[in-house]
């Protein structure tokens, strides 16, 4: 373990290091139509510590883009057409193992320096002096360690997210045997037994011959210990939750909890190793508004405290605008716009991202009268090089049919990927957008 | 050594010593099996079976040397029930039926039990590679419980007990041969559709190896209908093996209730009903009592057909 400092502890202000980027990221899906362009070139950087909000319409390739952080799309049909998604991970702080201290910003994490360039940046760190992974080609034993430990996920559905087999307790103890065996053994007193029968056991590596052995008299009060001290790491990662009575919640099992109370266990579950990642797909869809406001209080919370990155995964607008930290709007496979909230909230330069704020009911407008944009999303098998949305855009021209706008920066910190805000080089032809004035 | 490994650091330990244990889940299922009246007559059924085979020995004496084989009274023979010695009479060899219907059971349970796990444990294996890993795999493997398949199981394990020759052994290795498939293609169902659930994903963002997913998330909760369908088989297999053994595909003199209703079937004309009625009595029973419990238990464990209790 290196305990040489980052080179820039101080950089995690607003323009802090992307934790994670993706890069021209493509993912395919071969099916009997032909192939599908899911994701189709997405851009995006996901920086230390802010909630990205990822929104757009059902279809458009957000849950797949976030899914690739963890190559969780099953390949095939899926196929990886091109791009990476480079990762930053950080460690645990060396000082407080974790706890938080002065040194690691209370988030008990440090990044590592590049391994390549001792931090003084080069090609295969981006020039940041971080340590960078290319998720997309990282070997399948490396990627599960940092699946659970450094990335972690919410599901949308809590119900169908949790083995229904399995106690609370069971499932939560699962990440911190795969992922804390050192921790684990240390607690329990165990750090310097040479045994590999407990160090097995403490990694959940041991077999059915071998649990039998460790049931044995002689070993039995060790395996005991292993056991109390994540089941106490269990209690403890529910408790930070808020759920009443964690002890008693950790021996039920899914089908006893409510729909709340399952989110409550999978964000604990989620959090238990305090990743650098948090994504969260759609955390709320699933659950009554009542309970959804503090589901979303409390992932907020727990963020703020450990300034873990939150990619947040939504259709639901002002629930976006009330979390994130900046949002990127999601069109067609394609990122349109990417912005600081409340710049997207307050000027949307893209049509897309217009068009999905004029589709929020507001208290302006009379009780029946909503607002959608007309068209629907375009096929994705082979798409055309033209603009995505260009058979809905009410701005469109001649241009838009006949190149494919990338994404640039409009203002700073503003991208965009509109011909309206980025001209060609050549002369045409432009539409006139003028900026909502409200 | 157990001294030395006091905690360095103290635990909050509110959890010491937790149970656990599935006491809930079965305190359920056990409520279920009683409150369904068909279910319980099966059990008790079986229960009662089960006994006679497993006290066998102390309800008659075995023979010897082998006890699995009938003991023959050539002084006595197609005696009627009721005769001093044969409560139930003797078969037209001498054999005592009641003997072979107590020393049946026994070989009932031996035959089913033996045929039952191994089927199960082969389906398992072979379904579970079929199902999880998928591809080439799975099509090579399916294919092959196709071609299984489409015999007839009943004519299945005559041919393959004819072509081995008449003995108990081939009758177990025959119905093991057929049996195996159901229980391939179930698994393989099972695993299918089990691999799908969000849960397995969310083992695997944890960071789970795929085997430890299949043995924790897929396995545990695809076994359900093995359950069901082994109880059946319980029945079934004593069913076919009967009947294999009544074409005389077991050995002559062992007491099995097929052997022994092939015995009695010629004297039924004649008025001697009981050297077949008794052991095809005990088939009968022992079919249906496995059918029953089976049934309740898919109707139990299935929470599809929960609403129909």
């Amino acid at each position: 373990m290196t305990t040489a400092r980052a080179p820039q502890p101080g950089g995690r202000t607003d323009e802090a290091v992307a934790v994670a980027s993706v890069v021209g990221l493509k993912i395919h899906f071969e099916s009997k139509a032909g192939r599908v362009h899911a994701v189709d070139g997405v851009d995006l950087d996901i920086r230390d510590g802010e909630t990205l909000g990822l929104v757009g319409e059902t279809g458009c390739g957000k849950s797949v883009t976030a899914r690739s952080f963890l190559r969780l799309i099953p390949m095939p049909p899926g196929i990886h057409a091109g791009g990476a998604v480079l990762f930053r991970p950080h460690q645990r702080c060396p000082d407080c193992s974790g706890i938080g201290c002065s040194v690691c910003d209370d988030t008990g994490r440090l990044p590592v320096p590049c391994p390549h360039c001792r931090g003084s940046g080069c090609s295969v760190c981006g020039d940041t002096g971080f340590e960078t992974i290319d998720l997309s080609a990282l070997p399948e034993q490396e990627l599960r360690k940092i699946r659970g430990d450094r990335i972690a996920m919410i599901f949308q559905d809590p119900a169908k997210a949790l083995n229904p087999a399995m106690t609370v307790r069971d499932q939560l103890a699962e990440a911190f045997y795969q992922h804390r065996t050192g921790e684990v053994l240390e607690l329990a007193g165990l750090a310097d037994s040479s045994n590999p029968l407990l160090r097995r056991h403490a990694g959940q590596r041991s077999r059915l011959i071998e649990r039998a052995l460790l049931s044995s008299p002689g070993l039995r009060s060790q395996r005991n210990q292993i056991e109390t001290v994540v089941d106490s790491m269990v209690a403890s990662a529910l408790a930070e939750t808020q759920i009443p009575n964690p002890v008693k919640v950790m021996e039920r099992y899914p089908h006893e909890l409510s729909g709340g109370m399952k989110q409550r266990v999978m964000i604990a579950q989620a959090l238990a190793c305090n990743p650098d990642l948090l994504i969260a797909d759609e955390p709320t869809t699933a659950l009554d508004v009542t309970v959804q406001a503090k589901i979303i209080e409390l992932i907020k919370e727990l963020q703020g405290r450990r300034k873990s990155a939150v990619l947040y995964i939504s259709h639901d607008l002002s629930l976006v605008r009330r979390v994130c930290d900046r949002v990127a709007v999601m069109y067609a496979g394609r990122i349109v716009e990417v912005g600081r909230t409340e710049e997207i909230f307050a000027s949307p330069l893209h049509p897309y991202t217009r068009g999905l704020l004029a589709a929020i009911p507001s208290r302006s407008q009379a009780r029946g009268e909503l607002v959608a944009i007309r068209g629907t999303v375009p096929e994705l098998i082979d798409p055309p090089p033209s603009c995505r949305f260009v058979d809905r855009c009410s701005y469109a021209v001649a241009i838009c049919r006949e190149l494919d706008p990338i994404l640039q920066a409009a203002e700073s910190g503003h991208d965009v990927a509109c011909f309206i805000h980025n001209p060609p080089a050549m002369a045409v032809e432009l539409p006139t957008f003028t900026k909502r004035t409200s | 050594m157990a001294t030395e490994a006091a905690p360095r650091q103290p635990t909050p330990a509110p959890v010491v010593g937790a149970l656990r244990t599935r006491a809930t889940r079965f305190g359920e299922l056990s409520r279920d099996v009683l409150r369904n009246p068909t279910t319980l007559v099966g059990l008790l059924l079986i229960v009662a079976l089960i006994s006679i085979a497993i006290f066998a020995p102390l309800l008659v004496e075995p023979n010897t040397p082998d006890p699995y084989q009938m003991p023959r009274d050539w002084g006595a023979l197609n005696e009627p029930p009721g005769t001093p010695g044969h409560v139930l009479g003797t078969t037209p060899h001498g054999g005592d039926v009641l003997y072979g219907v107590i020393w049946g059971a026994r070989t009932s349970l031996r035959l089913s039990l033996i045929v039952v796990s191994v089927t199960v444990v082969i389906g398992l294996i072979v379904g579970s590679l079929a199902g999880f890993l998928g591809g080439k795999i799975d099509e090579f493997l399916m294919r092959l419980v196709d071609v299984f398949l489409s015999i007839p199981e009943l004519i299945f394990a005559l041919a393959i007990a004819a072509v081995l020759g008449p003995s108990f052994a081939n009758i177990v290795l025959a119905l093991a041969a057929v049996f195996w498939v159901k229980y391939a293609r179930i698994i393989r169902g099972q695993v299918i559709t089990i691999k799908q659930n969000e849960y397995v994903d969310a083992a695997r963002v944890i960071g789970d190896s795929r085997f430890r997913i299949f043995m924790k998330d897929v396995l545990p909760n695809s076994i359900t209908p093995v359950v069901v369908q082994g109880t059946l088989d319980m029945g079934n297999v004593v069913l076919i093996g009967a009947t294999l053994s009544f074409i005389g595909l077991a050995e002559a003199g062992l007491a099995e209730w097929g052997v022994l209703v092939s015995q009695g079937q010629a004297g039924i004309s004649a008025g001697r009903w009981w050297a077949s009625t008794f052991p095809g009595l005990m088939v009968f029973l022992w079919a249906l009592a496995f059918n029953l419990v089976g049934d309740g238990f898919r109707d139990i464990l299935d929470p599809k057909t929960e609403s129909k209790r």
